[in-house]
C-alpha cells in the first residue's frame, strides 16, 4: 500500500503533526503503519476499499486529549475523523468520506459512568457499545432497559448520532440522548442543556436546558466531538407480549402498514415496527444458492419456496407490547380481534412476566446475528442502505415497492426491503446484498444506489442517513430554495470549524474538492 | 469507487495459505442445495447467556474472549453459522474448538478471514490478544 497522507499539506507537516499527537497520547495511541490502517477499512467496502483509506489513527483516551488533539489538528491543517467505534456497517464504519484523513477513534473512550436506578437514565462515552451497556446492567442486576439496534456491536453514541433504530419503546436513539458533553472544532469544550451549568445538580432529567438547544446540531454532522451523553433507559416493566405477524401476499403491505401505522400512532404499539420481505428473512438463515443460484435476480418463484420453507410470509412484522400485565393482556386481545380475522390464523404470542428468562422477553438484547446476511451470495459480503422516509400511508408505500421491486430485477440484483414504521413515518428501508470482490456485481449496486436516490427524490421522499460514498448525492436532493439547507450548514460549518478539520464531507458538509 | 478483488492485505505467507484453504473449504460447501444451516447442538446458548460469556471468569483470556468475540462466536450468531457451513458444527462456536493454535488466533484476528473483519490494536491490544489466543488454544494441538 502506499503511503496516505491528508491532502494540502506536506509529508514533512504530516510527519509534525503524528508526532504531535504522540505527545499527547503516547506512541500506542497513534498507528499509521500499512498492516495497522488496514484493520480500520470497511469491511463492507465495495471493492477494496482504498478510495476511503485513512492516513492514521489516533486514540485518545480522555476529553482533556481530545482537546489537545484538536488543537494540533488546526495548527496542521490536518482533518480528523471521529467514529465512536467505527462501526457503522453498511454506511462505511470506520472510513473517512475523504480519503487521508486521520481517523479520531474514541473506543478507548469506554467508561459507564453513572447510572441513576431510580430515574432511569446513564451518563456515558462514546466508546461503550451496546454489549458494554448491557454486561454492565445486567452485573449489577440493574433493572433497566435499553433498546439496540440490528447490529449491536457499535457504540450506543454512535447510533443515537447517526439517528439508528432499535426495536423497544426506547428505539428512536436520538430521542433518548439527554444532554451531551462536545468538543468543538477549535477545541473548546461545552455541555448542553442542564449540563451548562458548572454546577448543575443533573443534567440527564431535562433536555432542554436555557436558549436554543443545540444538541440535534451535533446530529449526523461535523460540528464537534462527542465525548459523553445521556442516555434514558427504560423501566423493566410488569409484563411484555412479542408475536410474529405473517402477511401472505405482495399485496397486503397496504391494509398491513396502514393498520400498523394506525397503532403506532396511537401509541397501543410503542415501537417502530420492521415490515420485511422474503430475502430479508431467509438471508439471515441461509444463503442464496440454496434457493437460486441462477443469473439476474432472485425470481418470485424462490421467494415463493422461502415462504413455505421457513413458515414467513410475503411481509413479515414482529409487534411488541410492553407495560403493567393488564395493560399488555387488554392490547392482546386488541391485536387479536384487528388481526386474526384477516390473517385467518391465531396469533401467537410469547408472554414473559418479571422473573421470567430474558430471552423471552422483547426487551432489546444485543445481537450480531442480523450481521449474517452479508454471506448471502457468498464471498466477502457487504450490504449498503438506502432508506427514503416516506409519509405512512399503505397504498403510496405499496405502489412503490412495486417499482422498486421492478428496478431491482431490472438491474439484476435481489430485491430485498423492509418497512420501518415509525409514528408518522415509514423508512422504506432497501438493502443491497452483495459481494465485495465480484466487480460486476459491485458496478450494479452503484448503479442501483444512485437510481434509488434519483427516484425517490423525483417523489419528494429523501434518506434518512448516508454512506460515505453518496453523503454529497444524498444531501443533493434536499434542493429547496437552490439547496437552501446545504448553505446553511456550510455557513455554520465555516463559521465553528474555519480550517475545515473535523470530518470534512460528513453529510455532504464542508465537503472539499479532490 | 474502487473494485479490486482478492484479500485486502499483504498477509504472511502462512496466513494466505489460511486464508486460501479456508476460502476454498467455504467454496464447497456453499455451493450446494443444502437446508438452510442449522446451528449445532450445545450451540442454542441463549443470547442473553452469550452476551455474559465469561463474565466473571479467573482467566482474563475467557473474560476477553466472551468481550470481543462471543457476540459473534458463541451461540446461534453469525461467526456460528457461517463456520457451521464448512466445518463440523460441533466445533462451529471458537471455544469448542480443539484445533486452534495461538499464532493462528492471532493472524485471523489481525488480517480478518472471509467475513470476519479484522481487529484494531486499538480495539484489542497486542497483549490483551495474546491472552485471546492463549486461551482458545488451551485444548488444540501442542
Amino acid at each position: 500500500m502506499a503511503a496516505v497522507i491528508p491532502r494540502r499539506i506536506s509529508p514533512a507537516a504530516f510527519g509534525k503533526a503524528l508526532a504531535a499527537f504522540r505527545a499527547i497520547v503516547g506512541s500506542q495511541g497513534v498507528l499509521d503503519s500499512d498492516e495497522d490502517r488496514q484493520t480500520y477499512i470497511d469491511p463492507y467496502a465495495m471493492g477494496d476499499g482504498l478510495d476511503h483509506d485513512c492516513s492514521a489513527i489516533v486514540a485518545p483516551a480522555t476529553t482533556e486529549e481530545v482537546r489537545a488533539l484538536v488543537r494540533v489538528a488546526n495548527e496542521f491543517k490536518v482533518p480528523l475523523w471521529p467514529v465512536s467505534r467505527g462501526k457503522n456497517l453498511g454506511y462505511g464504519a470506520a472510513s473517512p468520506a475523504e480519503r487521508g484523513n486521520v481517523i479520531l477513534d474514541l473506543s478507548r473512550m469506554n467508561r459507564v459512568i453513572d447510572v441513576d436506578v431510580k430515574q432511569a437514565h446513564c451518563l456515558i462515552e462514546p466508546g461503550v457499545s451496546f454489549f458494554d451497556l448491557y454486561r454492565h446492567l445486567a452485573e449489577k442486576k440493574i433493572p433497566l432497559w435499553m433498546s439496540t439496534p440490528g447490529n449491536s456491536w457499535g457504540s450506543v453514541i454512535g447510533n443515537a448520532l447517526d439517528r439508528g433504530i432499535g426495536y423497544t419503546p426506547y428505539g428512536d436513539h436520538c430521542e433518548q440522548i439527554c444532554g451531551m458533553e462536545v468538543v468543538l472544532p477549535d477545541g473548546d469544550l461545552v455541555r448542553t442543556g442542564m449540563g451548562a451549568m458548572a454546577q448543575s445538580a443533573g443534567w440527564q432529567h431535562y433536555k432542554y436546558g436555557y436558549g436554543p438547544a443545540w444538541d440535534q446540531m451535533f446530529f449526523q454532522s461535523n460540528f464537534g466531538v462527542v465525548t459523553k451523553a445521556g442516555l434514558w433507559l427504560q423501566p423493566e416493566p410488569e409484563m411484555t407480549a412479542k408475536v410474529e405477524l405473517a402477511f401472505p401476499k405482495f399485496e397486503d403491505a397496504e391494509w398491513a402498514i396502514d393498520l400498523l401505522a394506525d397503532l403506532r400512532r396511537r401509541d397501543v404499539i410503542q415501537h417502530n415496527i420492521v415490515f420485511g420481505s422474503p430475502v430479508r428473512a431467509a438471508s439471515v438463515v441461509s444463503q442464496r444458492a440454496e434457493w437460486y443460484d441462477g443469473p439476474g435476480a432472485i425470481p418470485d418463484s424462490a421467494c415463493e419456496a422461502m415462504i413455505k420453507k421457513l413458515g414467513i410470509g410475503w411481509w413479515n412484522a414482529k409487534v411488541s407490547l410492553f407495560g403493567h400485565a393488564a395493560t399488555v393482556k387488554a392490547q392482546v386481545e386488541i391485536l387479536r380481534a384487528l388481526f386474526e380475522p384477516r390473517i385467518g390464523k391465531p396469533l401467537n404470542f410469547e408472554l414473559w412476566e418479571q422473573g421470567d428468562a430474558p430471552d423471552k422477553s422483547a426487551r432489546g438484547i444485543p445481537t450480531t446475528v442480523g450481521l449474517q446476511s452479508v454471506n448471502w451470495y457468498g464471498g466477502r459480503g457487504g450490504h449498503l442502505s438506502f432508506a427514503p422516509v416516506m409519509p405512512s400511508d399503505g397504498k403510496l408505500i405499496l405502489d412503490y415497492a412495486r417499482k422498486i421491486k421492478a428496478y431491482y430485477e431490472q438491474v439484476g440484483q435481489d430485491y430485498y426491503a423492509s418497512f420501518t414504521i415509525g409514528r408518522r413515518h415509514v423508512n422504506n428501508v432497501s438493502l443491497i446484498l452483495y459481494d465485495r470482490d465480484d466487480p460486476a456485481m459491485v458496478t450494479r449496486v452503484d448503479k442501483l444506489y444512485r437510481h434509488l436516490v434519483t427516484e425517490a427524490a423525483s417523489h419528494g421522499f429523501g434518506e434518512y442517513r448516508g454512506h460515505i460514498s453518496y453523503m454529497d448525492a444524498v444531501a443533493d436532493t434536499f434542493d429547496f430554495n437552490d439547496h437552501a439547507l446545504r448553505r446553511l450548514n456550510d455557513k455554520v460549518k465555516a463559521c465553528l470549524d474555519p480550517n475545515n478539520i473535523i470530518a470534512p464531507g460528513r453529510n455532504g458538509i464542508g465537503t472539499r474538492p479532490a | 469507487m474502487s473494485a479490486s478483488s482478492g484479500v485486502k492485505c499483504r498477509p504472511s505467507r502462512m496466513v494466505a495459505a489460511w486464508l486460501l484453504l479456508a476460502t476454498m473449504v467455504a467454496g464447497c460447501a456453499e455451493g450446494g442445495q443444502q437446508a438452510p444451516a442449522k446451528a449445532p447442538d450445545g450451540a442454542r446458548m441463549p443470547q442473553s447467556q452469550v452476551v455474559m460469556f465469561g463474565a466473571g471468569s479467573a482467566d482474563a483470556g475467557e473474560r476477553l474472549y466472551g468481550q470481543e468475540c462471543a457476540f459473534c462466536h458463541a451461540g446461534r450468531n453469525t461467526g456460528t453459522i457461517m463456520l457451521g457451513r464448512r466445518m463440523d458444527p460441533a466445533q462451529a462456536e471458537l471455544h469448542k474448538r480443539t484445533d486452534l493454535d495461538a499464532d493462528y488466533v492471532k493472524a485471523v484476528v489481525r488480517n480478518g478471514l472471509v467475513n470476519m473483519p479484522p481487529f484494531s490494536k486499538i480495539e484489542l491490544t497486542d497483549e490483551e490478544l495474546d491472552k485471546v489466543a492463549t486461551w482458545l488454544a488451551r485444548k488444540g494441538p501442542r
